[in-house]
């Protein structure tokens, strides 16, 4: 009676929340030149002042700060590169994302050409030269365009990412099945031991 | 907490967790008596599911461990529902790694086996209401010396990833609260109900 009991308990938490689970994870993307993200327990909650360490692709601590009430973050780095984001809740729960010096390529190309003064062209007293206000204005293009696209696909990357992680019912069914054949197979196992003595 | 990840435990302190582990299994499967295998096939079902209740509290997110309950329950079978539930976990929702496996087994199995060994003949002797008060402290303690498992694997592993004692006072004093509550009253109810569900009652 209790097991068949324990069983019902077993199978009432997992149908009420076959959401809520317990492991963090990362979301980090670049906007504008800016590492932006969260930190969020796969299924729920967003951890609150947990410390966030970026590092140089040299391993070097570039930048530390803790998450907000909603688990944010952002920081604009010098220049662009390859970026760990280690997001640590202090109590063993770690979770890593990688930034490649790729996603910042939209933005540096304009700063290089016109690197005195790269966001205002119409305010540059002296252009260097004749072919400043075409390359200025193909960047600012470029960087509309890199916003836009920034802003339209960072769903699709929330998205992934919380569907890598996500508790499917399927699996709660499946590992519990999985369970009760390891009871059998052991059952069957000594029944059978049993049998020979 | 419980579910370290892999990448943060160095090298011998995973294979201490896995020796460690392994040995405690293997005791446990070599006293394994057939009428404690649906016992603790469900146990296993219990723990597995219990983790995916997560409550999060500021920089981290708890669930209940059941480790004490599951002690007082099996007795050493414990470990047996720790390793299958963790590895479940593991492999469909991607909980703690491969590396770590064995200091989580130990880490969360431990304090139940310690808890079975401590408290199972007294609480099997002892009346409802005090055995439930009995398996409430041992609820409390086994929270609390699972939270100082990870925190001494994380420890020797390296000083990056140390927990920091606020995060410790915050998350795990109200998760050993509630696991106190739970383990009483589950042990205090199935005293009154079917007392020979009790490992010390069916020595």
């Amino acid at each position: 009676m209790i097991r068949r009991l324990i069983l019902a308990l077993a199978l009432v938490l997992a149908a009420t929340a076959p959401a809520a689970a317990h492991r963090l994870k990362l979301f980090a993307t670049v906007e504008d030149g800016v590492i932006t993200g969260y930190a969020f327990f796969i299924g729920g909650g967003r951890p609150q002042g947990a410390e966030i360490v970026i590092r140089d692709a040299a391993g070097r601590e570039a930048h530390r700060t803790t998450t907000d009430a909603e688990g944010g973050f952002a920081w604009r780095p010098p220049a662009p590169g390859d970026f760990t984001v280690t997001v640590d809740a202090r109590d063993g729960h770690v979770a890593t994302a990688a930034i490649g010096p790729t996603r910042f390529a939209a933005i540096p190309t304009p700063a290089a050409p016109a690197p005195a003064s790269p966001e205002s062209p119409a305010n540059s007293g002296a252009p260097a030269n004749s072919g400043a206000p075409a390359n200025s204005g193909a960047a600012a293009i470029e960087q509309a365009v890199d916003r836009a696209v920034a802003r339209q696909i960072r769903p699709l990357l929330e998205a992934c990412d919380a569907a890598e992680g996500r508790i499917r019912f399927n699996d709660v069914v499946g590992g519990i099945g999985m369970i009760v054949g390891l009871g059998g197979m052991a059952l069957w196992f000594a029944g059978r031991r049993g049998k020979r003595r | 907490m419980a579910h370290i990840p892999d990448g943060v435990l160095s090298l011998p302190v995973a294979a201490a967790g896995w020796a460690g582990a392994v040995a405690m299994a293997g005791v446990a499967l070599r006293r394994l008596e057939e009428e404690r295998i649906p016992e603790t096939a469900i146990l296993a079902a219990v723990f597995f599911t219990v983790s995916l209740v997560a409550v999060p509290v500021g920089p981290s997110s708890v669930h209940l461990l059941l480790s004490a309950l599951m002690g007082l329950m099996i007795g050493p079978l414990v470990t047996v529902a720790v390793m299958v539930g963790l590895a479940l976990q593991l492999l469909l929702f991607g909980f703690g790694g491969l590396t770590s496996f064995g200091v989580n087994t130990v880490n969360i199995a431990l304090p139940g086996v310690v808890a079975a060994l401590v408290l199972a003949g007294p609480v099997a002797r002892a009346a409802p209401g005090r055995a439930a008060l009995l398996a409430g402290i041992a609820g409390a303690v086994s929270v609390l010396a699972t939270g100082g498992g990870v925190a001494l694997a994380l420890a020797l592993s390296s000083g990056d990833y140390v927990p920091s004692a606020r995060v410790v006072v915050v998350t795990y004093l109200p998760l050993a609260a509630a696991e106190a509550l739970v383990t009483g009253f589950a042990i205090g109810f199935l005293k009154r109900v079917k007392p020979d569900a009790l490992m010390g009652a069916t020595p």
